[in-house]
């Protein structure tokens, strides 16, 4: 299978693509991070991943702790993730600027790329995009998942042994273990709030639902980034890429189209239709259950004022 | 990219086999817990499978079977619902069919 060494870690990763072209030219090179917690790279193996590796070879990773990565006991702020992220280009011999496709919490690791190595960095497409602001530590650790494993704990284990599915229990255990397990939430909560947007020179494309969450990270990435376009979707939420697939596939091609050059068949996807495939497999049907379990624990986290965040 | 010739020997029984003997390598072995796969098990009600699971098992298909047998766009032809259910059975057929071709 898969697995590259990169910052003392094994990852699991999938390049989908052949390398050169047919006139023997070394393709456009693509990297694809996924969000927190319960989601890992199939989200973008089953989206965007396949079809965009007709033309680019897409490089699609677990982060640490996450799919069948490695759960590393510490390591998850931004920066280790940077690291881990610059350890694969390494082994990937990937020496060109690359076009960073950010689902969630991965933008923040693209973002902080572009800032830190603007050299590695042609664009950023960004889906839903977060990335630390004052308090975000906080919200992130009041996430439904960790208020329901962290509130009740003897019911969501009770819970998982009685009623959860295969599939399901598997999941919360690998987000329980990595909630109390490693340093995931501690390394979150000493997070250093971005103060260097505008210093993001290469474009940046940034796309949101207008029921998100963290609708006000968008405005603030239009505001600061220079170069920055902006896209707010109507009638959609946080998990923009597994409900509206099809839309996302549309902007993707597009914006590869005028920063690589590639000639993808951009396709008119009406934005009010939400597909909603996706939602029988993996990290959304995981987050259902999630919330599921914190709602039965609203009382307690309106007890202690917990800030109800996603974090996906 | 390198034309292999199909084996000659494969029957639906051995691809069965085989499409047992890789999801346990992806899976572990609570996979079979309810009883040894078969072609009406259902990758999604019997064996509840993960989507990061049905990446590892497209990925070690191409490995056994080589690249005559292209799981990753037989998949994508399909409906995500398509996917998750789909059997063992089906699963068997298509390797079959793709080798024979």
């Amino acid at each position: 299978m898969p697995y590259i060494e990169s910052n003392g870690l094994k990852f699991h990763v999938q390049v989908l693509g052949g390398g050169v072209d047919d006139s023997g030219a070394k393709r456009p090179k693509v990297v694809m991070l996924h969000g927190l917690v319960i989601d890992n790279l199939s989200s973008w193996f089953y989206t965007l991943g396949h079809p965009m590796a007709q033309q680019v070879d897409a490089h699609l990773v677990d982060l640490r702790g996450h799919g069948r990565t490695e759960i590393a006991d510490s390591g998850y702020h931004v920066a280790d993730h940077v690291a881990d992220l610059l350890g694969l280009l390494e082994a990937w011999e990937i020496d060109e600027p690359i076009h960073f496709f950010g689902n969630s919490f991965g933008c923040v690791v693209g973002l902080a790329l572009a800032k830190q190595h603007p050299e590695k960095v042609a664009s950023l497409f960004l889906i839903e995009a977060h990335f630390s602001v004052p308090g975000w530590g906080e919200h992130m650790a009041g996430t439904l998942a960790l208020a329901a494993f962290g509130l009740d704990e003897v019911a969501v284990r009770e819970y998982l042994a009685t009623e959860a599915d295969r599939k399901t229990s598997r999941l919360a255990k690998r987000t329980e273990k990595l909630f109390f397990g490693t340093s995931l939430i501690e390394d979150l909560k000493t997070e250093t709030p971005i103060d260097w947007l505008d210093e993001i020179q290469c474009p940046v494309f940034a796309i949101y639902g207008s029921e998100s969450d963290i609708l006000d990270r968008a405005r603030e990435l239009e505001a600061k980034v220079p170069h920055c376009t902006l896209e707010v979707v109507e009638n959609a939420s946080h998990s923009l890429l597994i409900e509206n697939a099809a839309l996302i596939k549309s902007r993707a091609f597009a914006w590869l189209n005028t920063h690589v050059g590639t000639d993808f068949v951009v396709e008119h996807v009406d934005v009010a239709s939400r597909e909603g495939a996706l939602g029988t497999m993996g990290a959304p049907e995981a987050m259902e259950v999630l919330n599921q379990m914190a709602a039965e624990n609203r009382h307690l986290l309106d007890e202690r004022a917990v800030p109800v965040r996603r974090v996906v | 990219m390198a034309e292999t010739p199909a084996p000659v020997t494969v029957t639906r029984e051995s691809v069965l086999a085989d499409l047992e003997r890789i999801l346990l390598e992806v899976v572990g072995d609570d996979l079979l817990m309810d009883g040894p796969l078969e072609m009406e098990t259902s990758f999604s009600d019997d064996l509840q499978l993960e989507s990061i699971e049905f990446v590892a098992l497209a990925e070690e298909l191409l490995n056994t079977y080589g690249e005559k047998v292209d799981f990753v766009t037989w998949m994508s032809g399909m409906e995500l619902d398509q996917v998750v259910s789909l059997t063992a059975g089906q699963v068997v057929d298509f390797v079959v069919a793709s080798l024979e071709a």
